[in-house]
């Protein structure tokens, strides 16, 4: 039974920001384990809002978020309610996020990074904590660059610096706020590669990002998000042949092949 | 031989002010900086009425109003040991008002990204604060830290205000029983000196925590 529970549940999201700004309105949204989710549309849609609303970055102001089968936010008519205390630890160690512009610490180095909150957060003992990260590391192709301090990498460099940082909490989900957007398109091929290499290994992901053929080859499902509502939720090939005028304007906008 | 002696004698004094005063005057600083950012709207207004006061009277009155603060307003006579004290609570919460803004200033650099990076990796506020954004607070205010620190050694001599046998009132006494500026010179040559320390230490500081950006 609780393999069959999804691992998240978004239901009836909403964000109304102060001022009567409604930037999300009624979203659901379901990932089973191991699906990749992509989440495109234009610019001020509200993906990241729906990212940060799903991470708990941000209060929602009505619906519920669901990890695992256990209620980890509720609000309604602008009352939030939080799971306790320990439950919300738990639920925060199920899911991790890769911010657009990395936000690495800056006083650490790459391994520090990726082991200290291991060591800060889990209580992992240090040594173990660099094993794993190390090993973490090598397997993003960053081996040599374990000393290096986050202004000496290239920002490619760092995004994936950040990808093994929130990979060494073990998630069982990961949300990617538009991981190639501060990158140059040679850069950005490093990060898309690193991506795809986690959906080959059945990474639960949800990506909101602005490069349609990559959404395309690694989504089993792509959501089309416009004015903080779903437009459509489908599989790549429902979406890139889809009726609706504005989802086809759009991707034609930004190049995808039809 | 003798001017020297005495002189000495202040030094050590100058020094235990400054010493004492930065111990004091930066954690509570810290403490002053999180009131005046508090979400807690009277304890702001409270922290800036204070910081009003200590940044816009005159030191050298402050001095003057801790010192004798305990027997006008008490009735509590004062002995002769409470000097030293009244100097120490005086720079303390003088220097932590001015301290508090550079903190404030510190702390409201850091971008909100990396409480959101922290909070997604499950650092708590207390452990956020501690590993990843005082750190950095650190690095950033060193330079205006720098000059508050040297400001302070040379506000030392205001201590003579009480009486407090610091370097500059030794100075001035003995520069005015042998009418000759000499005292007056050394202890000038002993502020700039120790100042001239300040600066290189805080500036080695500086240069061991360049290793990131």
């Amino acid at each position: 039974m609780a393999n069959e529970c999804p691992l998240l549940q978004l239901k009836n999201i909403s964000k109304v920001f102060p001022g009567n700004n409604k930037v999300l309105e009624d979203i659901s949204l379901t990932v089973n384990k191991g699906e990749v989710v992509s989440v495109i549309g234009p610019s001020g849609s509200g993906k990241s809002t729906l990212l940060r609303c799903a991470t708990m970055l941000t209060d929602i102001t009505g619906g519920e978020i669901i990890y695992g089968g256990k209620c980890a936010v509720k609000a309604d008519k602008g009352k939030i309610t939080y799971a306790s205390k320990t439950e919300m630890k738990e639920i925060c160690k199920t899911f991790g996020l890769v911010f657009q512009n990395f936000n690495l610490f800056p006083h650490y180095s790459v391994l520090k990074n990726v082991s200290e909150p291991l060591i800060v957060n889990c209580k992992v003992p240090k040594a173990e904590a660099e094993k794993k990260a190390r090993e973490i590391l090598a397997r993003l192709g960053l081996e040599n660059r374990e000393y290096a301090y986050p202004c000496e990498l290239s920002g490619g460099q760092q995004q994936r610096v950040s990808i093994a940082r929130a990979l060494a909490l073990e998630p069982d989900v990961l949300f990617f706020d538009e991981p190639t957007s501060a990158l140059d398109p040679e850069l950005t091929v490093e990060v898309l590669k690193v991506i795809k290499q986690l959906a080959a290994e059945k990474m639960t992901m949800i990506i909101v990002t602005h490069e349609m053929e990559f959404a395309k080859e690694v989504s089993d499902r792509i959501v089309f998000i416009e004015h903080g509502v779903i437009v459509e939720d489908g599989t790549p090939d429902e979406l890139f042949a889809t009726n609706n005028e504005r989802i086809r304007e759009f991707i034609g906008k930004l190049g995808g092949k039809k | 031989m003798m001017m020297f002696m005495q002189l000495a004698q202040g030094m050590i004094v100058t020094v235990e002010i400054f010493l004492l005063t930065l111990l004091f005057s930066l954690p509570l600083g810290l403490l002053v900086a999180f009131g005046r950012m508090s979400k807690i709207k009277p304890l702001q207004w409270l922290v800036k009425i204070y910081m009003a006061i200590m940044r816009g009277t005159p030191l050298m009155l402050q001095l003057i109003v801790v010192y004798f603060a305990p027997y006008y307003v008490f009735g509590v006579s004062i002995s002769g040991g409470y000097r030293f004290v009244a100097v120490i609570i005086a720079f303390s919460i003088n220097y932590a008002a001015y301290f508090a803004e550079i903190f404030r200033a510190g702390i409201e650099s850091i971008p909100i990204g990396q409480y959101d990076a922290a909070k997604v990796l499950g650092y708590t506020r207390v452990s956020t604060f501690m590993h990843i954004i005082f750190p950095q607070v650190i690095k950033r205010i060193i330079p205006p830290v720098t000059n508050e620190t040297i400001t302070l050694v040379k506000d030392t001599s205001l201590a003579f205000v009480i009486a407090v046998a610091e370097m500059f009132t030794i100075a001035k006494q003995i520069s005015a029983k042998q009418a000759s500026v000499t005292a007056l010179m050394v202890a000038g040559l002993f502020y700039f000196v120790f100042n001239y320390v300040v600066a290189y230490i805080m500036e080695r500081i500086e240069k061991k925590l360049s290793y990131y950006r």
